[in-house]
């Protein structure tokens, strides 16, 4: 079957921008802060920055192959068993990754909005949503990503903007955090929290244009880590480094602060966490359309539709393990750290291989010639 | 691959004899060269109507001939005036003239029957289909071929008001039921060659007539292809209106949207052709299918386009407000109440309290409760009779609504609020797609019950996920927000100015994409700067 190239420069940036931004903005601060206190702004841009590196080799490795993922490709670099090693591990830490991201999300709704229900149906309704959705064709996948990409900006520039009245810049002073090694470790962290970036290994192959990709990725990164560091220059700004390390998630504690003049609602962390649903909704959907698709191309599958029920139950399994809210932070602060693993070092790898490889292949040919 | 995903509904085609009719179990037969033999198959094959009428003459005075049609279907003055007094007079300048038999059908062609319609055939099957269909058929004494000619009269409503679509700026006229008076309304606004119009026979036994219109060279081939293909592919025994087509040609049956868009407004059609769509009508329906379709259609009228472009843009406003007012407003009135009562204003929030003060129900239940009972008074309305109906709909609002309030079913606000959705939901012009969006409305609350706020957005990310995955014809339904369109995003949530919008749609790939000339814009720029200046002056 021959494959569709429909997707546009404009939507890949916006399928990476509202995969990278998700639930893991509602802790983001509070990891900056920890590492970094009133550096936090400046680790956030410095995480930004590795991940915006991870990005790029990403794509740049993509675009040497710009008809296959990186399921196929790996195979063609370091030989077949070693990538289909690889590829599996990938593939299962993008499962752990939709596992735990589907568990977070259901810890702030059960702690913020809905007390009573158990944790364990909000997320099977989240992942349930996912995987009936996964099981659209990759076209509709990019149309779901570019539909909502506004509804996913606009809450977080709104809640920023209505909280500016109460923030203190001196909060944010001195820019720089003074210990270097805790600054690289927060920024690892950071740069763990746009690991959804990697799927632009699979819209290379729809791309209309791969030649564009990178620009895609250059924006992309540019407005979800300008997103990243406005919400963190804002909570830091308005609570000050102290306060933020006793709150989970001071990003909703922001929105708890602020309110719309008028008084038309008397709260807006509700509903700000309501339509936080759709941008945590849209990073879990291409974490587990990521998962299938490669799956599917792993196994050589004609069809991708079956594996999204298949998985389910694995997925929300896995979500269930941590024992509780602590547990399950220390899980996923490793779980990134281990991911950039898979989404940093092994692209690189596999990018410096193919430049070795072919150097010498175009060498070999230039002397049969 | 093809883009299109259409399913082929029926897999294996019904053995063609199962179809009930005597003419097709005889098998073809040609006529033959005596009469009686003629009149007799044909009694044979219509004689048990009384309505068929076999009359006997003889061809200016000699040739024994006979004039078979369907009483009821036909033009009594036409038949006795232009069929059968020429042919039993003989004209002047042919008295004198022996006319043999070889010649008579020739010289009855050229000399005596002026009918332009007038056609000549041997094959019974297809005279039968023609009398049904209301022409007459002379069959002659010796002659192996038949003459037909076309005399339907049906009765047909005048030319009225579209009811359904309501315009108050554009043309008054609507559809009727007689399929060639509707083609005639779009072609008379489209008088170019490039406005093509084909025709097929569709179903058994009604064999309506069904057209589909485009204009070539804009509407795109492949869009024409399909519908060819899928209206061709429908075999059924009964096609009485375009509603029966829609359910043959829609992509995805199961999805509660509407993927087709049925008018009774000609000037929409027409507009709609010109953008690149394909228009189906049928015989006897007042209603035309135009293909493909996006979402955003469903939400605008032609007053949109008619008037200035900021009162369209403003009543678009209003209507894609009650359109999502009648989604989620129940919903998010119980998810409000009964889980985040802490989001309203404290005033508010104790005036809802006390007014639900003696209603024994959980939100969800009470909501549900008059929701339902709006349903079937809505229904309920719809089939009265005309005298009842508009006494009914106030005794059943005032009176029940009232009611219900002071036996304690449901609280003052309830009603407010779900008179307001039923009230947003008729604000939407398309009635289908209202339709939709009223049966979605329940599971939506539903889950507003159970899951509060966050219920109701996983309800409606639910149902954009599907609107994202359908496809109307190859073109994807959200189309142009998303597979997003910059020129097409001009006429979503406000209707721009026509001079802003220079290209065609561009999701519905029409062949030629202009639609304003390149000077048209510069003039206007001009015009705006001369009065300008004649105002400084």
């Amino acid at each position: 079957m021959e494959k569709t190239r429909e997707v546009t420069t404009f939507q890949a940036a916006t399928i990476l921008i509202s995969t990278m931004i998700g639930v893991g903005v509602l802790p983001l601060p509070l990891f900056a802060v920890r590492s970094g206190d009133t550096g936090a702004p400046f680790i956030t841009v410095l995480g930004i920055g590795i991940g915006a590196i991870a990005l790029i080799i990403i794509t740049k490795l993509g675009l040497r192959h710009p008809n296959k993922t990186i399921i196929s490709y790996s195979e063609d670099i370091i030989g077949k068993w070693l990538g289909k090693i690889f590829s599996l591990l990938v593939i299962l830490f993008f499962l752990v990754l939709t596992a735990l991201a589907a568990r977070e999300f259901g810890a702030v709704v059960i702690t913020a909005v809905l007390l009573e229900t158990p944790l364990e149906v909000t997320v099977l309704v989240m992942l349930l949503l996912a995987a009936i959705s996964a099981r659209n064709t990759m076209n509709t996948f990019v149309y779901i990503h570019s539909f909502y990409i506004p509804i996913i900006l606009a809450p977080v520039l709104i809640i920023v903007a209505l909280s500016l009245k109460n923030a203190n810049f001196l909060y944010l002073r001195p820019f720089i955090a003074s210990d270097l090694k805790d600054s690289f470790n927060g920024a690892l962290t950071v740069a763990a929290l746009l690991q959804g970036s990697f799927l632009m290994t699979l819209i290379i192959p729809t791309m209309k244009n791969p030649k564009s990709a990178v620009k895609a990725s250059l924006w992309a990164i540019f407005i979800s880590g300008g997103l990243y560091v406005l919400i963190v220059a804002a909570t830091v700004s308005i609570f000050g480094t102290e306060e933020i390390k006793k709150l989970y998630w001071p990003t909703l504690e922001l929105a708890r602060t602020t309110s719309l003049p008028g008084n038309i609602l008397q709260r807006l962390d509700v509903v700000f966490i309501s339509v936080w649903v759709i941008a945590v909704f849209t990073t879990i959907f291409a974490s587990y359309f990521l998962t299938i698709q490669s799956l599917k191309e792993y196994f050589n599958l004609q069809d991708h539709k079956m594996l999204a029920y298949f998985l389910l139950p694995f997925i929300f399994t896995l979500a269930m393990v941590p024992q509780n809210i602590l547990q399950l932070y220390d899980i996923i602060l490793f779980i990134g750290k281990v991911g950039l693993i898979f989404t940093f070092f092994y692209p690189m790898v596999l990018y410096c291989w193919d430049l070795i490889r072919n150097k010498r292949g175009s060498k070999d040919e230039s002397k049969q010639a | 691959m093809s883009v299109f995903r259409h399913r082929t509904r029926r897999k294996k085609k019904l053995p063609i004899d199962e179809i009930p009719s005597k003419q097709l179990e005889e098998g073809p037969k040609k006529i033959s060269g005596t009469l009686d033999e003629n009149v007799m198959y044909m009694k044979e094959m219509l004689g048990e109507s009384d309505d068929f009428v076999i009359k006997h003459f003889k061809v200016f005075g000699k040739v024994s001939a006979v004039l078979m049609y369907v009483n009821s279907l036909t033009d009594q003055n036409r038949i006795n005036n232009d069929i059968l007094k020429p042919l039993m007079y003989k004209p002047e300048h042919l008295l004198k003239k022996d006319i043999l038999l070889d010649e008579l059908i020739s010289i009855l062609f050229s000399e005596i029957l002026y009918d332009s319609k007038a056609k000549l055939n041997s094959e019974f099957d297809e005279l039968v289909n023609v009398t049904l269909l209301g022409e007459t058929v002379i069959v002659i004494d010796g002659i192996e071929e038949a003459i037909h000619i076309d005399t339907r009269k049906v009765d047909k409503r005048s030319i009225d008001s579209p009811e359904t679509e309501q315009a108050v700026l554009g043309p008054r006229e609507g559809f009727i039921e007689n399929i060639s008076t509707n083609i005639a309304l779009v072609r008379a606004r489209l008088p170019t060659a490039d406005f093509v119009v084909k025709t097929m026979k569709i179903g058994r036994l009604t064999k309506t007539t069904v057209a589909f219109c485009y204009i070539k060279g804009i509407a795109s081939e492949q869009v024409i292809n399909e519908v060819e293909k899928r209206l061709s592919e429908i075999d059924i025994d009964a096609i009485l209106d375009t509603g029966y087509l829609e359910q043959f040609i829609e992509d995805n049956p199961f999805s509660p949207f509407p993927q087709t868009q049925s008018t009774e407004r000609p000037d929409k059609t027409v507009s709609n052709l010109v953008e690149g769509r394909v228009a189906i009508l049928a015989d006897g329906s007042p209603f035309a299918l135009l293909v493909p379709v996006v979402f955003n259609q469903f939400y605008q009228t032609f007053d949109d386009y008619s008037s200035r472009f900021l009162m369209g843009s403003f009543a678009r406003l209003a209507r894609m407000l009650a359109l999502v007012f009648s989604l989620i407003f129940p919903s998010l009135y119980v998810s409000f109440i009964s889980f985040n009562p802490e989001l309203l204003p404290t005033e508010f929030a104790v005036a809802v309290a006390g007014g639900r003060a003696g209603v024994p129900y959980p939100a969800v239940i009470e909501v549900l409760i008059i929701e339902i009972s709006m349903e079937v008074l809505r229904e309920a309305t719809v089939r009265m009779p005309k005298q009842v109906g508009g006494a009914l709909s106030i005794v059943g609002v005032l009176v029940v609504g009232e009611a219900a309030v002071n036996a304690g079913l449901a609280s003052p606000i309830t009603v407010v609020v779900i008179a307001l959705t039923s009230i947003g939901s008729f604000a939407t012009p398309a009635y289908v797609a209202a339709f939709a969006l009223r049966m979605l409305r329940f599971p939506i609350l539903v889950l507003a019950g159970i899951f509060g706020l966050y219920g109701v957005v996983v309800g409606v990310i639910f149902i954009f996920n599907h609107m994202l995955s359908l496809k109307s014809f190859g073109v994807p339904y959200m189309a142009p927000v998303s597979p997003g369109n910059s020129q097409g995003m001009k006429d979503v949530v406000i209707r721009s100015p026509l001079w802003w919008m220079p290209n065609r749609p561009n999701f519905l790939k029409p062949v030629n994409r202009d639609r304003l000339g390149a000077q048209n814009n510069k003039e206007l720029q001009h015009n705006k700067l001369g009065n300008d200046q004649r105002e400084d002056t």
